[in-house]
């Protein structure tokens, strides 16, 4: 039973952690960004030439972060800028750029599958269940991961300007917020989270050219049923997580997989404003 | 007058080569996952197809014919299939379709084989009971690989009950439905059978209902590359390490899975540290032609080359290209390749000698046990000789 428990919590946690970089750009650049599972695949990319390097295992998610970061920086000012007048020509150009991405990835490194460290292995022991280290390593990081994004916006003068252009980007920046610059980091942080998420994930999985896609159909449902706020993201996360993994758990796993996209259509039916609260 | 001697040389070669290039060339068609899915195995199909040629064209071709391989791309699924299928039967007109390919393509492919009358050795192990007037196959089928790997855990674990994990797939299910039958007309229990869909990579709630299960031993038949390694990854991150059967991995995906592989079993018809002639000279041969490019090869694309062979001898046999001819040769001609000597003589599949091997902890695959020509059972009654 405290298995499940678990289980619930470190799959929600996981799903937080890769959600978080779409639903920071969604929020400021009213872009829906589908580069988001190419982000994540470069990420595990990132963490596989850092084993190759032979650098610690720990730094892959940093450095992931970093180069998701200037890249980030460099296809908003080249892709996505000239095209923010044009918003649904935006989400178009970011879903050529995954499969361009896609495909540069399988020319540099093949089809196959390319395997990276895990910093962790083995499990811990909790009384009478043993659950996978790296999994616990993983929620705590990406829990971090909630509370130092909350404090970037709340409390730091970026936040302050991007919370502004998130509710009225046109009075923010007749009050002189550079909202160009604003968008711009955005989308670099939203890259770089994605990226590190990408490397955070890898020792659960295989590196391959496509090992992004499945995560964003459902990191898109969550952000759709969250709304643009950390705290409801965590929540979206951890309630169609779990459900997850109860359907997956005590009916079957092939339901299981359908079960985050089922439920968000159904919350947004109900309820069109979803889970978000703030 | 020196050179003109030469002169006369270099015309008379001309004309000798030029005679062996005016008979017509026998047409062997490869439709092969250059694309999707197979993509990672294709390139060791090919070459290995094309050792094939390059032998037997240095060795004077068959009677007297030099072989051309017609490679076409089936982008690993039905819809590719149906035109690859169709170019190299209708507009190539090959002789012989030769080819390691997805349940999903072969299925797609039969129809227009029967069509076109066109001889097609399959040479894929696949889930079983396909049957064409047209085909055989000579790769393995679950009665064959199945039964290695759940007799050693009954014998050498007194393993009694079996958990069962796949991908949701005709191989997937197919393996695991016999693996089922096959642990249960043996006295075991099978405790829980999972599936995630084929791009699932998150395996959570199947590994904890795995352990709350706490069977003897795990079989797992996933889709080859990722959901394998996602699997695997996951088992050991959770700390399981029971007896630990997989139905679909490979020498090179294990090796390149490190220290997670380590103790997987694993059955297969060709490990690349077979020990006889043919298998040295074969893989030296390989080693050979494409150097640093070479593709480990492996149980998907060593029978692609001993089909060629298989073709070879049956054309012989035969006399002629005639498909007739052909496809009633192909069940009585043996070849001896790296796997041995083969016959696809028990209703159009081929008896085997199988593999059980353990993944030692360098990476490479230590043999257990092997099991000589091992019968693939009743596939196709219908062509019972």
């Amino acid at each position: 039973m405290s298995t499940l428990a678990l289980d619930i919590i470190t799959t929600g946690m996981i799903l937080f952690a890769v959600a978080s970089g779409l639903m920071i750009i969604l929020g400021v650049m009213k872009l829906i960004n589908f580069a988001h599972g190419a982000f994540l695949t470069v990420g595990g990319y990132t963490a596989y030439l850092t084993t190759e390097a032979g650098i610690s295992p720990w730094l892959s998610a940093p450095l992931a972060g970093i180069f998701g970061f200037v890249c980030g920086l460099v296809i908003e000012r080249i892709i996505v800028r000239p095209l923010y007048d044009r918003p649904l020509d935006a989400i178009l150009a970011t879903w050529g750029l995954g499969i361009v991405i896609g495909q540069v990835i399988t020319l540099a490194f093949g089809r196959g599958v390319q395997f990276a460290e895990s910093p962790l292995s083995g499990t811990l022991d909790f009384g009478a269940i043993e659950y996978s280290s790296y999994r616990i390593a993983v929620t705590l990081i990406a829990f971090g991961l909630a509370v130092a994004l909350t404090a970037l916006l709340y409390l730091t003068r970026f936040g302050l300007n991007a919370r502004a252009v998130i509710m009225n980007e046109t009075l923010a920046r007749g009050l002189g917020i550079d909202s160009a610059q604003v968008r711009a980091l955005t989308f670099g942080l939203g890259a770089g989270l994605a990226c590190a998420a990408g490397a955070l994930i890898t020792p659960l999985l295989s590196v391959d050219p496509n090992m992004g896609l499945p995560w964003l159909v459902n990191s898109f449902m969550l952000v759709l049923v969250s709304g643009v706020s950390i705290p409801s993201l965590l929540i979206a996360s951890l309630v169609l997580g779990g459900a997850q993994v109860v359907v997956s758990t005590f009916v079957s796993p092939i339901i299981g997989g359908l079960t985050i996209v089922v439920l968000a259509a159904l919350v947004l039916r109900i309820n069109p404003k979803g889970l978000s609260i703030g | 007058m020196k050179w003109n001697l030469l002169a006369v040389g270099a015309v008379c070669a001309g004309m000798i080569a030029g005679q062996a290039i005016a008979q017509e060339p026998i047409k062997i068609g490869i439709p092969v996952g250059l694309s999707g899915a197979n993509s990672v195995v294709a390139p060791s199909v090919v070459q290995s197809s094309e050792l094939a040629a390059e032998e037997i064209n240095a060795a004077g071709g068959i009677l007297g014919r030099p072989i051309e391989l017609v490679i076409a791309d089936d982008g690993s699924g039905a819809q590719g299939a149906q035109r690859a299928f169709d170019s190299l039967v209708f507009q190539s007109e090959v002789d012989v379709l030769i080819s390691m390919e997805t349940s999903a393509a072969r299925n797609a492919g039969l129809p227009i084989v029967n069509r076109g009358r066109t001889p097609y050795i399959y040479t894929s192990f696949y889930e079983g009971r396909s049957c064409s007037p047209w085909m055989y196959v000579n790769a393995w089928v679950p009665e064959q690989q199945v039964a290695p790997i759940v007799d050693h855990f009954m014998a050498e674990f007194d393993s009694k009950t079996f958990y069962l994990i796949g991908s949701d797939y005709a191989f997937g299910r197919g393996m695991l439905e016999f693996t089922r039958s096959y642990v249960e007309a043996n006295g075991g229990t099978v405790l829980g059978e999972d599936y995630l869909p084929m791009d699932g990579s998150d395996w959570t709630a199947v590994i904890s209902n795995l352990k709350s299960a706490n069977p003897d031993a795990l079989i797992t038949s996933t889709a080859g590359g990722a959901p394998n390694v996602t699997l695997t990854k996951q088992l050991r991150a959770a700390g399981v390490d029971i007896p630990y059967g997989n139905l679909a991995v490979d020498e090179g995906t294990a090796k390149s899975m490190g220290a997670d592989a380590t103790g997987i079993y694993i059955a297969a018809s060709y490990i690349t540290g077979i020990e006889s002639p043919e298998n040295a000279a074969f893989l030296a041969a390989m080693a050979d032609k494409f150097g640093d490019d070479l593709e480990t090869p492996n149980d998907l694309s060593v029978p692609q080359y001993e089909a060629v062979y298989l073709y070879k001898a049956a054309v012989e046999m035969a006399g002629s290209t005639d498909p007739d001819a052909v496809i009633e040769a192909l069940g009585k001609v043996s070849f001896t390749g790296p796997r041995g000597t083969l016959t696809m003589n028990k209703q159009r599949h081929t008896p085997l000698t199988m593999y059980l091997g353990q993944v030692t902890e360098d990476g490479t695959v230590e043999v257990i046990e092997s099991f000589a020509n091992v019968d693939p059972g009743e596939q196709c009654p219908q062509f019972a000789e």
